[in-house]
């Protein structure tokens, strides 16, 4: 199991596209959107938090992305008849998402630091960056249903849409106050949403409310159903 | 090239009872039953889509067959894959990205109890001197072997290799051929599915000729050739006819090309002789009918007479499978395309 972890941590780190897009491209993005104009001192906490989550889906999406790559070049097949059980395969993939969110979270923290000047406490950051790390769970499960369910290119399109489309309506990149009201109340159900605010709320030196920890925690259940599913389903042709 | 078994009946490693997988309207497998014994090494030959890759699914495990039974090492073949007695080449592998061929191999290598070392495994796919590649860099010939490395890193008691040999040059299969003996020559089990009938003479000692999901003949090269009847007489017509050749004794089947006549025939004494007194012998030229002639008369003979050809259900290897009498009768040249 850990050498089977390390093999896709290992192949997961060698992608340049994850590298540039997972961890690369939130920084860039931080960076920007916080030195472009005025600047809100607190918006630079703020969208750190942001964007350290954003980076933190688009790696646990991914670890979907390379289910399906696998899936399509007979990988898994080919591991069905090593001893490896099918149960150590999917939990070597779900662990394989959670460790490689944690260059993208620590990518941003580290520039919120170092570059925008962004001052915390240790337990601040620290909680910070283990809320961040827990709460993308949802989001593995989700890129793990999408590349079980589908082909690698549908997988890759899939995660995509999901990834930007979750970022922008749970407010990971402009603040949901800029929103308009509807669309305000919708974003405060998304899990990116509340996922952020797992983050905004420990850095207002606050635990996180237990809404958000609720949505969060139905959003684990729907997109872990899924992942089963999809699983269940492809098993049988993999 | 029979191998030494211990006397004391050796163990089965493969059987197939009774086996049958649909997919749809089509039996891909229809109703399989065969035996091999631990250390024989053992060619499935068949046409593309004759049910060769559906059969070694469900011995592995990766489909599950709708009727019948099949188990390995007289388990199941679930129990005996989480054993770590199974490695395999699956046909449609491709090479896994981002991965040199070293963690590759030690990864599988890994996976079971008692592999063989990493080491051993690369130079007996002869692929030492790539072992800090990546696996997405390389040839297709030299993934091909990067495939045999995976599968038989863990050292497994059965090797299954499903068309092993599609992306190599003539050089590379020979070198292939000679590690896959290698491999057999430690007492393990091999199978492995082609449909070049020279490589399944070549290197196996027991061929299963499958058809239509159906076994139709088991036994060596040299037995299939025999159970598919007879042998080649050809000579010279230079300028008489071809009118009652076919009823010379022996003689099933006449065939002309340009001005030499080749007469397929169960007695090849009988139909020289009867050449002889017609004076007819002109180039004269006896030849046992080749494996490709055996092939075809099996598979072709299948077409016809499906229902009457139980499968070989003996499993004892040396015993040659049932159809080969009704085999010789209704073989035609004219399915030829239908063979490679």
């Amino acid at each position: 199991m850990i050498d089977y972890l390390r093999l896709e941590v290992r192949r997961t780190l060698r992608d340049h596209g994850f590298v540039i897009f997972g961890v690369g491209m939130p920084v860039m993005m931080y960076l920007l959107f916080t030195n472009l104009g005025e600047n809100d001192p607190a918006w630079k906490t703020v969208s750190m938090v942001g964007m350290a989550a954003y980076g933190a889906v688009g790696s646990a999406l991914n670890t979907g992305g390379g289910v399906a790559e696998d899936k399509t070049i007979g990988w898994l097949r080919q591991l069905r008849v090593t001893p490896m059980t099918p149960r150590q395969v999917v939990t070597g993939r779900a662990l394989t998402g959670s460790v490689t969110v944690l260059p993208s979270i620590a990518a941003v923290l580290l520039a919120g630091g170092l570059v925008n000047g962004v001052r915390l406490d240790v337990w601040q950051w620290a909680a910070i960056a283990v809320l961040l790390w827990l709460g993308s769970i949802p989001f593995t499960l989700l890129g793990l249903g999408n590349g079980y369910r589908l082909t690698a290119q549908t997988t890759g399109v899939a995660n995509m849409v999901c990834n930007l489309g979750l970022a922008v309506l749970g407010g990971l990149w402009f603040p949901i106050t800029l929103f308009p009201g509807w669309l305000r109340s919708v974003s405060s159900y998304t899990p990116t949403n509340r996922f952020a605010q797992l983050g905004t709320a420990v850095a207002e030196g606050h635990a996180p409310a237990p809404a958000a920890v609720a949505v969060l925690a139905a959003w684990l259940l729907a997109f872990g159903s899924y992942a089963v599913v999809s699983y269940r389903r492809s098993a049988r042709t993999v | 090239m029979t191998k030494t078994d211990g006397t004391p009946a050796p163990p089965v490693a493969v059987s197939f009872t009774g086996a049958v997988k649909t997919f749809g309207a089509v039996r891909a497998v229809n109703g399989v039953d065969l035996e091999i014994r631990r250390g024989e090494t053992v060619a499935l030959l068949g046409r593309n889509g004759a049910g060769k890759s559906s059969t070694i699914a469900l011995l592995l495990g990766l489909d599950e067959p709708d009727e019948g039974s099949v188990s390995l090492f007289g388990t199941s073949v679930a129990q005996s894959v989480r054993a770590g007695r199974v490695g395999a080449m699956l046909q449609e592998g491709r090479a896994v990205p981002r991965v040199t061929v070293r963690e590759l191999v030690s990864f599988v290598a890994g996976r079971y109890p008692a592999p063989m070392p990493v080491g051993e495994a690369l130079a007996l796919a002869g692929i030492e001197e790539l072992a800090g590649r990546r696996v997405d860099k390389l040839s297709g010939g030299q993934t091909q072997r990067v495939r045999f490395a995976v599968a038989l890193a863990g050292n497994p008691a059965l090797l299954v290799l499903d068309e092993p040999t599609a992306a190599l040059d003539v050089e590379a299969r020979h070198a292939f051929w000679a590690s896959m003996r290698a491999y057999a020559r430690r007492g393990h089990t091999v199978l492995f599915s082609t449909h070049y009938l020279e490589e399944a003479d070549a290197h196996a000692d027991r061929i299963v000729v499958i058809d239509h999901g159906r076994i139709v003949a088991d036994g060596s090269g040299e037995e299939l050739k025999r159970a598919a009847g007879g042998s080649l007489v050809a000579f010279d017509l230079a300028g008489r006819g071809t009118e009652g050749l076919s009823l010379l004794p022996g003689v099933t089947a006449v065939e002309v090309r340009g001005d030499r006549a080749r007469l397929r025939t169960d007695d090849s004494d009988a139909t020289v002789i009867a050449l002889a007194e017609l004076g007819a012998i002109r180039g004269l030229e006896v030849a046992p009918a080749s494996l490709d002639d055996a092939f075809m008369a099996l598979t072709s003979a299948s077409d016809s007479v499906s229902e009457s050809s139980s499968p070989g259900a003996s499993g004892t290897p040396g015993t040659p499978g049932t159809p080969g009498a009704s085999g010789a009768s209704g073989a035609s040249d004219t399915d030829l395309e239908t063979v490679r």
